[in-house]
């Protein structure tokens, strides 16, 4: 009785959300769903043009699909055990409402049956994200029958029971070794580390060979080598031998491995409710310990007993001070910057490896396209990290903001100190991604100084739409920072430095393309050509102007008028 | 010293402070009373700067809030009921973090921090992140930097919620010594014996209106109960029944 008593405040939230929210929350909602459907269409359509791909392929075809769909599952596991672990921290040991919780005469039986229909909702969101475009595409291409859907709910509803039984077990065990906070830090690293290392993985085994004739006999002898199923005492491997059997006809029985896999879930379940009810008194009473930040100790200047021994600095040096020291002292911040790292070793890499001289263009034309549309790509990912890092940066105050409410100090100063903040490392990283990829490309003497000098001003109005409409859109109230990006005002930013780096990427096409074809012929401009570059140029100066002053000052007024 | 003049703010349809009049003097202590919900906070969160007034005006030190609000700023404190901190930073940082807000400068500047993290007996945890701090050594920490540029007016919204006897009684004698040097303080609190020690006047909103304001003495007085604790005087004058025994009946 109590279990549903329990679950119930999160589905009266939700629905006094519908119920209050008004239009706003319609909207939010509308995008929401709105990028969720155009996100499944994408996979889907992947999908299903790698499997219609793989059909064509004799013989060889029905094992690549098969293989494809035991690295689905596997990954999934993987993905969802790591899920669950990081959800079962905050809902049986970090959510604020356990202390509440814990003084009323609820059983921990209970307790323990509210919290995994909990951990399993929150954490198998991805499943239904990621699956659900995967498996239609695998039912449309080889024509399923309304036993291949039934049979997938029968093994994905079993297959998260024992991701989420184990990730929970794991959770008990782990804890009665580490706080919880520590914990949830710990793992959050080694997630974003796991996440590098497949970025690295997936991208060094060059996907784009497979398409690449000459590399493939060395592929078929790949896959020839893993015919036999793998890993049979994984999840993963039970789950794609119960699917195959319901799209291609196979000796093995689809419900032999369905059975299996709901013995097993019953069996996680039992495991872990009994690992429960030994550790988790214990677990709880460690869990309110707090731990000391692992960067701080890494850094000297971070470190918790020195800096302060100083005379004053400026406002602006003190909130930039502060935020640096916030930063690396919170380990799912700074951790990110991995990813960036990663992410910029990879992008890299890919101007390495193009194929330019198997191209049908002249190479010097192709390098110098390549690297003005570098531009815009630089751009976007300078967005990206943007959404994450710098639209935030207000949100960061969290329930904090009221000491720069009361404190003598004008929104302005507050705004432009955190852009500040951002725009240097932004302009190293944007500099970085445009004059290396600019040597890997070997690009004329007039690109190698474009490239640059457009993402130079470009990462300016970066950093001001993020800054602006992080102040114009807070959320003070988020527990996970990663999560402010993801919300309306996020998305507005997105679409506001998308169309500010298209803006820019098309005023400097024509000129680029007259002073390029002028170099290439070697024929003199006139001046009405170069009165056209000269007014696109200064059109592009105008509008990196405007993306700097026009978000910051709306950000500025927004924010003076929020009251929170 | 704090002058206010038909303060009110709306929530969409809600006045929750209501055309609010009052004057505070320099040197005195103001106690604000009211139930859960009466615009107590509201009307603190408009005075420190936090939340914009609907209407009304809001003088203090001679500066008007509206139209010179960095100036007022650098001239009060503000001590909210809900002590939210940097997490990330230590005590000590917060306090010097505080002080460069504030542009405190020269080489008293690292000596008044010691000495405030000493006066609120924080000085040995000073070097120990804020988010380890209990509920009480973080208001304490949020009066020492509220105290720590010399504000010439204070704001206090619930002085005590948090703080053990002995914080207690430190955070009493504390605004007593700076009455003395001339130190205005604007409090509200739900502890009507604080209030009955250490307020000069005390003024009392319900339902966002200012229904009374007086000594002690003068609210007893108007409550018609000269005699009577301050407890019965305020569950009077906010129309309560004098001790619920009706509404009890059924336990």
């Amino acid at each position: 009785m109590h279990v549903l008593t329990l679950l119930a405040p999160r589905w009266w939230g939700l629905k006094n959300v519908c119920r209050l929210g008004g239009r706003r929350t319609l909207v939010k909602a509308g995008s929401l769903l709105a990028i969720t459907l155009g996100f499944w269409v994408g996979i889907f359509i992947i999908f299903y043009r790698v499997l219609r791909y793989f059909q064509g392929v004799e013989e060889l075809g029905d094992l690549l699909a098969y293989k494809l769909l035991s690295m689905v599952f596997l990954t999934f596991f993987g993905l969802l055990i790591f899920s669950n672990i990081l959800v079962a921290l905050s809902t049986f040991f970090l959510s604020r409402d356990l202390g509440t919780i814990h003084a009323t005469p609820v059983s921990m039986a209970e307790l323990f049956a509210a919290r995994f229909v909990e951990t399993i909702l929150e954490s198998s969101w991805m499943v239904l994200l990621f699956g659900i475009p995967i498996f239609t595409a695998y039912g449309l291409t080889y024509r399923g029958a309304a036993g291949y859907y039934l049979g997938l709910v029968s093994v994905i509803v079993p297959y998260l029971i024992i991701a989420a039984a184990s990730g929970v077990t794991v959770t008990m065990l782990l804890v009665q070794l580490l706080p919880a906070q520590r914990t949830r830090d710990i793992l959050f690293l080694l997630s974003v580390l796991l996440g590098v290392l497949l970025y690295f993985l997936f991208r060094f085994m060059r996907p784009e060979r497979l398409v690449d004739p000459d590399a493939f006999t060395s592929v078929v002898a790949y896959f020839r080598a893993l015919s036999a199923p793998s890993s049979p005492y994984l999840p993963s491997t039970w789950a794609t031998e119960a699917i195959w059997p319901l799209l291609r006809p196979t000796s093995i029985s689809s419900a032999f491995y369905q059975g299996f896999i709901w013995m097993t879930a019953a069996a996680a379940v039992v495991v872990s409710v009994g690992v429960t009810l030994v550790t988790y008194p214990h677990g709880w009473s460690k869990s309110q310990e707090a731990g000391r930040p692992m960067m701080a100790r890494l850094l000297g200047c971070l470190s918790l007993g020195t800096g302060c021994r100083r005379r004053g600095v400026s406002q602006v040096g003190a909130l930039m001070g502060k935020d640096f020291k916030t930063f690396f002292r919170d380990n799912t911040q700074w951790s990110q910057l991995l990813l960036i790292a990663a992410l910029v070793v990879v992008y890299l890499y890919n101007y390495s490896a193009l194929p330019l001289d198997r191209a049908r263009m002249p190479t010097f034309y192709l390098q110098n396209l390549i690297s003005f549309l570098n531009t815009g790509l630089a751009g976007f990912v300078l967005a990206a990290i943007g959404a994450r890092f710098v639209f935030p940066a207000v949100s960061a105050e969290g329930s904090s903001f009221w000491i720069m409410q009361t404190s003598p100090l004008t929104l302005g100063r507050l705004l432009w100190s955190k852009f500040a903040f951002y725009l240097g490392p932004l302009l190293v990283l944007g500099l970085v991604l445009a004059i290396a990829s600019n040597a890997l490309l070997q690009v004329s003497a007039f690109m190698r100084w474009l490239t640059p000098f457009t993402i130079f001003f470009m990462v300016f109005g970066i950093t001001a739409l993020g800054i602006g409409m992080g102040a114009a859109f807070p959320n003070f109230r988020a527990e996970n920072l990663a999560q402010v990006a993801t919300g309306f005002g996020g998305l507005l930013y997105m679409l506001m430095a998308m169309s500010f780096i298209a803006l820019v990427i098309v005023l400097e096409a024509g000129p680029v393309y007259t002073l390029f074809m002028a170099e290439a012929r070697g024929h003199p401009l006139g001046m009405p050509q170069w009165l056209y570059i000269g007014g696109s140029f200064a059109l592009v100066l105008v509008v990196n102007v405007a993306a700097v002053w026009l978000p910051m000052s709306y950000g500025i007024r927004r924010l003076s008028t929020f009251e929170g | 010293m704090i002058h206010v003049e038909n303060l009110t703010k709306r929530f969409q349809q809600v006045r929750a402070v209501d055309e609010v009049t009052f004057h505070v003097a320099p040197g005195e202590i103001y106690g604000f009373l009211g139930p859960n919900g009466a615009g107590k906070t509201t009307t603190i969160k408009m005075l420190a700067g936090v939340l914009r007034p609907t209407a009304g005006r809001i003088v203090i030190d001679g500066l008007d809030l509206e139209k010179e609000p960095i100036e007022v700023k650098r001239r009060v404190g503000f001590i909210p009921d809900r002590p939210f901190l940097y997490e990330k930073l230590t005590g000590l940082e917060f306090m010097s973090f505080m002080a460069d807000l504030y542009r405190l400068n020269g080489q008293s500047r690292d000596e008044r921090i010691q000495r405030f993290l000493e006066l609120f007996e924080l000085a040995e945890w000073a070097r120990e992140l804020v988010g380890s701090y209990s509920h009480g050594m973080r208001q304490r920490l949020i009066m020492s930097a509220a105290l720590l540029h010399g504000p010439r007016a204070l704001i206090v919204d619930e002085p005590m919620v948090g703080l053990d006897p002995r914080g207690a009684r430190l955070v009493k004698s504390i605004f007593k010594k700076l009455k003395r040097s001339g130190l205005t303080v604007f409090m509200s609190t739900h502890t009507l014996a604080i209030a009955e020690e250490l307020c000069d006047r005390i003024g009392i909103i319900h339902k966002g209106r200012l229904l009374v304001e007086g000594t002690t003495a003068e609210l007893r007085e108007l409550a018609g109960q000269e005699d009577s604790p301050l407890e019965s005087v305020f569950l009077r004058l906010t129309g309560a029944g004098p001790d619920g025994e009706e509404e009890i009946d059924f336990l």
